[in-house]
């Protein structure tokens, strides 16, 4: 069993309640109480629980004996004598002239049995019925009851120790408290201490009053401070955990029916047989029933069961809480008690609050710097010192092309990377290309397929496919450049028919230098983008222009003004090719460069890939050229 | 001119006609606002035109469809009184086993000769029914809300909610916690949980509500050890004509 205080409730009396001038106690005999019910009879209607064929029920007392003190929590709420179903508004009178006549003055009455939570339902319903415009047939109910509290135990279904409503301190005219020879009467109210007087009147106040402190223990409980319900309830509007439990429900309506603090109504009018008179009466209603929200035309605002049960708990826990400050569930467990779907509210909001709670856990200290272990699927020589390796992920990553892993092997270190693959959502593997230069690039090129490699990422930002939509896309790659543009002329061609002519300009040191040879034969003898291809070392095989990048650009048949240009390569290879696309008429917005720099962490942290005031891993390394003509440092001087 | 009022009976056990006959000291109030014009067992007139028609039982043979859209026809509304007339209620018990297998059982060989029987159907399969009361038989005060809504021209409503939210209205100790399965969850309300407070479950013959839980109350029945088959035979004694209806 669990058990927790909660933090106490703010006061709100009711209009009903005037505090006694000093608090008084006395001491009753059961017999006392015996003879204050046959008194109040007199001037009262007496209600209190009574068992009825081994049933539980709070109706009207006139034999004392009847009258049970101690009972379970599986009563009907005292809601029934305070805000009656079928409750008689007003009558009416027809014939020639109608004439309204006023409904008559509330019945006096006692209600013994209060349980704490019972009378905390009470305030309940005076926040809700005398806020703005005081309900008046409620108020005068309300004035005309004295309510006299009772301890209980609670069972399997109460969580009132969750909500701070097994105890009350005031709210009560009359508290009998259960000792072991009798009770002790505590009184809350001037009328409490005035009907002790006029129906007990040999009673002397208990000078010191000792009560052992009531512990109760509920089985059920909501495990998270009561405040935490309203927001909470925020963030889930959508859950779906509300169409989990609208599937269950029969939509019969109990939990509201049963209810100590649902007050929702039907008002209707009800002719006499003869009709020449009638009456216009309130009932119950519930959020459950079907014509609740329907409106004239047959619309329905909330025309399921998942609609209707979220927002019976929104309205419980969130709306009112919003506008009193007070949850208004008290833990009474009537409603999963006699729910026949076995809905249960604490483990709703439990699931719910756990749910959050995990999700905004603190991760471990420099959990950021850990990498996923991806496993090596695939290997593949493209030349004497790059290779193509195929990875799958631990799940599928979404990212832009120009992006980068940080790629590890451990007791070696770690080293970004650019993805060669076009991003696909739903695809765990991905490709790069490693160049063998340096320790960890050669360590990788010594692995083997099946071998386990440690991930990080995707990082970076990479081309706004997007905006090259609709326009010509230049590409221009020089030596392992082109791996970066590789991704991204795979994510074009993947869609090719969004896009205009697509140009690739490959500069590369020698034809044995040529990354992807097999893609670019199939590239450049197709039909979907236009070829062509330099090297330095001149040679006779593949009919290539000899000389550096720039000689491709003669004779380019291109319209800067409805084209983009994607430029990956050495830093140097952006000194002579810029100048070269804006001499062709390009502009700064519609030129983008791959900045690659040395990136350590990926995170934008350990400055390593600094130009001036932007990191290059989180803002790029992809950037147009009017975000980075302002920087010194950007290109190689 | 007051509304002329009849009554009028198919197959069933007369019940409800007997229900509204019981009323005779409320229907006192109302008798001056209207013309009872044909009931069988008080009147003998025939043929009148009819402001309102209430009509009781199930309509089973060719002659019963012939005389039932002669009475629709001289009505203004018809309202269907009672289980049988309203989805055809126990007479249709009888809709798993061919007719002239019934027949012989019943009647003999000879039966046949003397008997054109078909299935049991309830009048909304012959003719537009204006409005019902349910109930096998009938509550006498829903009887008395119908007919006082028509006399001043309101179209009757009846609960849009289960049989449950009545029984926890009159504190009723729910069937399901003695193993007892009850029908209430999908029953419609208006005879305010009058079997279970006697002491016996709901049995459906009210009819369910516009839009029944089905899948999740049959899931309860599942969880209760009910079968497939023993659930719709549950519901059999009094649903199944409204399911042969759909």
């Amino acid at each position: 069993m669990e058990t927790r205080a909660a933090t106490p409730l703010r006061s709100r009396p009711g209009p009903a309640e005037t505090p006694a001038g000093t608090l008084a106690w006395y001491r009753l005999s059961r017999s006392d109480i015996d003879r204050l019910v046959r008194s109040l009879n007199s001037a009262y209607e007496v209600v209190g629980a009574r068992c009825r064929n081994g049933r539980y029920t709070l109706d009207r007392i006139t034999d004392p004996a009847e009258l049970a003190l101690e009972f379970p929590p599986r009563v009907h709420s005292p809601k029934k004598f305070l805000f009656p179903n079928w409750e008689k508004l007003f009558r009416f009178r027809l014939g020639g002239k109608i004439m309204l006549e006023a409904e008559k003055a509330a019945m006096p009455r006692v209600i013994f049995g209060m349980h704490p939570c019972d009378l905390h339902a009470v305030r309940i319903l005076d926040d809700c019925l005398f806020e703005g415009e005081a309900d008046s047939a409620y108020r005068a109910k309300r004035q005309a009851t004295v309510l006299i509290g009772v301890d209980c135990e609670p069972d399997d279904y109460c969580f009132c120790t969750s909500l701070g409503t097994d105890r009350i301190d005031s709210g009560f005219d009359l508290f009998l408290h259960r000792v072991d020879d009798g009770y002790l009467a505590r009184v809350g109210t001037l009328r409490g201490q005035q009907l002790l007087r006029r129906h007990l009147p040999e009673l002397q106040p208990v000078d010191d009053p000792h009560l052992a402190p009531a512990s109760k223990a509920c089985r059920r409980s909501i495990r998270f401070p009561v405040e935490s319900l309203a927001p909470v309830l925020g963030e889930v509007y959508d859950h779906p955990v509300w169409k989990k439990i609208g599937d269950r429900c029969i939509g019969c309506g109990s939990c509201n029916l049963l209810c100590p603090t649902c007050y929702c109504f039907n008002v209707q009018d009800r002719l006499d047989l003869n009709l020449k008179g009638g009456e216009r009466v309130r009932t119950w209603d519930s959020c459950q029933f079907d014509q609740f929200t329907r409106v004239s035309g047959g619309s329905d605002f909330r025309p399921d069961q998942t609609d209707r049960q979220r927002h019976r708990f929104f309205r419980k826990y969130k709306y009112l809480w919003e506008k009193h400050q007070r949850t208004a569930c008290v833990g009474c467990g009537r409603c999963s008690r006699e729910c026949l779907a076995g809905i249960d509210n604490t483990d709703v909001l439990n699931s719910l609050f756990t749910e959050q709670a995990t999700a905004e856990l603190t991760p471990a200290p420099g959990v950021e710097y850990q990498p996923q272990m991806a496993e090596l699927v695939h290997v593949e020589e493209l030349t004497e010192r790059e290779k193509l390796f195929r990875l799958r992920l631990p799940k599928a990553v979404d990212f832009r092309p120009g992006a980068f892993l940080q790629v590890s092997v451990f007791g070696v270190g770690e080293a970004p990377l650019t993805i060669a693959s076009a991003p696909d959502p739903e695809n765990r593997e991905i490709e790069l290309v490693v160049r063998a230069k340096g320790n960890l690039t050669r360590a990788l090129h010594r692995l083997s397929v099946g071998a386990a490699i440690g991930v990080r990422g995707p990082f970076g930002n990479g081309f706004p496919v997007d905006e090259f939509v609709g326009r010509d896309v230049l590409l221009v790659a020089g030596g392992i450049g082109l791996v970066t543009l590789r991704s991204l002329l795979l994510t074009i061609l993947a869609r090719r028919q969004d896009f205009g002519r697509v140009m690739l300009l490959y500069g590369s040191r020698s034809v044995d230098a040529f990354l992807f040879r097999d893609d670019l034969k199939r590239w450049h003898l197709g039909e979907e983008l236009d070829c062509r291809f330099a090297v330095q070392e001149f040679n006779a095989r593949w009919g290539v222009t000899g000389g550096d990048i720039t000689h491709l650009f003669r004779d380019l048949d291109i319209v800067p003004a409805r084209a983009v240009a994607a430029v990956s390569g050495p830093a140097v290879m952006y000194r002579n090719v810029n100048p070269l696309l804006f001499g062709l008429g390009f502009s700064p917005d519609s030129v983008y460069l791959n900045l690659e720099r040395h990136m350590k962490c990926g995170l934008g942290k350990c400055g390593r890939c600094q130009i001036n005031d932007i990191t290059v891993c989180q803002c790029g390394p992809i950037f147009p050229y009017s975000r980075i003509r302002h920087l010194r440092e950007a290109i190689e001087r | 001119m007051k509304p002329r009022v009849g009554f009028f009976d198919f197959a069933s056990c007369e019940g409800c006609q007997l229900t509204v006959l019981n009323l005779e000291n409320e229907l006192l109030d109302l008798v001056e606002l209207m013309e009872i014009v044909e009931f069988r067992e008080i009147s003998s007139a025939h043929g009148e035109e009819l402001d309102i028609a209430f009509v009781e039982g199930s309509i089973c043979r060719p002659e019963d469809v012939k005389r039932l859209r002669a009475i629709r026809a001289r009505s203004r509304q018809l309202i269907a009184l009672g289980a049988c007339a309203d989805t055809a209620g126990i007479n249709a018990l009888t809709s798993d086993r061919p007719v002239a297998e019934l027949v012989r059982e019943v009647y003999g060989d000879k039966g046949e000769a003397f008997l054109v029987a078909g299935r049991p159907r309830p009048l909304e399969a012959f003719v537009p029914v204006d409005g019902r009361v349910p109930g096998c038989p009938i509550d006498g005060g829903e009887f008395l809300t119908v007919l006082q809504a028509l006399l001043i021209g309101r179209t009757p409503e009846l609960p849009t909610f289960a049989v449950c939210a009545e029984c926890k209205l009159r504190e009723l100790p729910c069937t399901f916690e003695r193993d007892v399965i009850c029908l209430g969850p999908i029953t419609r309300a208006g005879c305010n949980a009058h079997c279970i407070a006697e002491g016996d479950r709901c049995r459906g013959c009210r009819g369910m509500v516009d839009a029944p839980r089905s899948g999740p109350y049959y899931r309860i029945l599942e969880e209760y050890g009910l079968s497939e088959e023993q659930i719709r035979d549950e519901l059999r004694l009094y649903n199944l004509g409204g399911e042969a209806k759909k």
